[in-house]
């Protein structure tokens, strides 16, 4: 398990502050940095070394939490605590902020664009999610305000196929959302987790879902359709969503983030107690109460928490993490052999 | 035997005032408690009450204001506004009881919220005094 996390490279990429959040462009080129210092930054490679490409640091008042590329990867949404999400244009290598989203009444948690790019979902401390639609002049319409949560939303993420969307939430539990009559309607809570569930992740097939929370546990929870052959109960035609593995143990303090790669399968996490571990299910393991092996952990990959873990959607295993350190590194994860 | 009943009436005297007290303490509490309760329930009601009488006040000043607007936009806010109308036509205001109330109340402070954003107007008024604390 020694040499399965490899370092490529490290960057300061937000000095003196705290680096909030990462996310991979949809073709893998480029890497978006956001922090407490209110900018964003894009990195690059030239030759082997990574570089910051741009600064985005208009548009912000407060510290940007996270960021999102839109799939078609000409623009990137940024959610900030000064209560606004913020859209800009690619252009080259220069972005300019076109649309400002106003409506949460204070500090936006997270963002995420739906596979389409037509749907477009924020979320706050508010305790509500809000779905916008973009039209063809990249304007923004509210579609629906949902008040599903009891506490601070901390998470959205969309399925990675259909218009099905997740949040995660102080109030300890999971919700999902789809369309009904020109509305959005929560239709599925996920409880079990015992405190903040802070990050959410789709497998590759969008059938199962990881969370990850202050409780130091990872559940994974398995969608089945009414009428499965397991007999799991299902109300009316929604889907019903079971956990069918948590990880506990493996981890001494909260983990903020968790990642699962689209290509490998690989499960990383990036926890508070400043380490990377990554996770893979065990082959011939019962797809109704899967295992899952520890096949990484590096216990000092940042020097404070670890608040986000990416993994990059072209070259499998490469990871970006970034820490409280203000800090950004990148890895070689190899799955180790045996396995 | 006679004899007897008496000392049995002094015996058993601190049972028997012991059963009168609670039982007269009992109705007294109770009587208060209703007028507390009332008057508890009368304060929430009516601010629940005040709050979408707001939103009714603003959703038909602005039916009125979109009456004659008639672009692809001005319908879609029709459709949300017409939705809001609806949720707030449709609210149990009789059955204090009814158990999906803060359920309903929520949607239509979502819809509302979805309205004025359409609109991208701010509500003067405000809708709920909560305290800001720490976030991460």
């Amino acid at each position: 398990m020694k040499d399965s996390l490899v370092l490529l490279g490290r960057v300061p990429a937000h000095p003196d502050s705290r680096c909030w959040f990462l996310a991979w462009n949809p073709a893998g080129t480029l890497l978006a940095s956001c922090g407490g210092d209110r900018r964003i930054r894009i990195w690059g490679t030239e030759g082997d070394s990574w570089i910051c490409k741009s600064v985005l640091s208009e548009g912000h008042q407060r510290t940007v939490r996270k960021v999102a590329w839109s799939p078609c990867g000409n623009y990137l949404a940024s959610a900030s605590f000064d209560a606004t999400t913020c859209i800009w244009k690619k252009n080259q290598d220069d972005f300019e902020c076109v649309t400002t989203l106003e409506g949460h009444e204070n500090e936006v948690k997270s963002v995420a664009w739906a596979p389409s790019g037509n749907l477009l979902a924020t979320c706050s401390r508010d305790k509500s999610v809000w779905v916008w639609e973009v039209d063809e002049e990249d304007e923004y319409e509210c579609v629906s305000v949902l008040n599903s949560h009891t506490q601070d939303v901390k998470h959205v993420v969309w399925h990675p196929s259909q218009e099905l969307l997740a949040s995660a939430s102080y109030d300890d539990t999971v919700k999902l959302y789809r369309e009904e009559e020109d509305d959005w309607v929560c239709c599925a809570t996920l409880e079990g987790h015992e405190s903040t569930v802070w990050s959410l992740a789709f497998d590759p097939s969008g059938q199962r879902l990881a969370s990850c929370s202050d409780d130091r546990t990872v559940r994974i929870w398995r969608q089945y359709l009414p009428g499965n052959e397991q007999g799991v109960a299902c109300s009316g035609s929604d889907p019903s969503w079971k956990c069918i593995c948590t990880l506990s143990g493996f981890h001494s303090r909260t983990i903020y983030d968790i990642a699962w790669c689209q290509l490998t399968g690989a499960l990383a996490t990036a926890c508070g107690d400043d380490a990377i571990r990554v996770f893979q299910e065990d082959p011939n393991s019962d797809p109704q109460q899967p295992t899952f092996s520890l096949t990484a952990h590096l216990h000092q990959a940042h020097s404070q928490d670890v608040n986000c873990v990416a993994w990059n959607p072209k070259e499998p295993g490469l990871l970006a993490s970034c820490s409280d350190d203000g800090e950004v590194a990148f890895w070689k994860y190899q799955r180790p052999e045996g396995l | 035997a006679g004899s007897q009943d008496i000392f049995d009436a002094i015996v058993m005297a601190d049972e028997r005032f012991h059963g009168e007290g609670y039982r007269e303490g009992y109705e007294e509490g109770s009587s208060l408690g209703v007028m507390e309760g009332r008057q508890h329930g009368t304060l929430h009601g009516a601010k629940i009450g005040s709050e979408i009488g707001c939103y009714q006040g603003f959703a038909f000043a602005w039916k009125c204001l979109l009456h004659s607007c008639t672009t692809e936009k001005d319908s879609r806010k029709m459709k949300v506004l017409e939705s809001l109308i609806g949720m707030i036509q449709k609210f149990p205001y009789d059955d204090p009881t009814y158990d999906k109330l803060h359920e309903d109340l929520d949607k239509i402070r979502g819809k509302f919220k979805q309205f004025c954003s359409l609109l991208n107007v701010q509500p003067d008024f405000k809708i709920s005094a909560e305290g800001s604390g720490l976030s991460f």
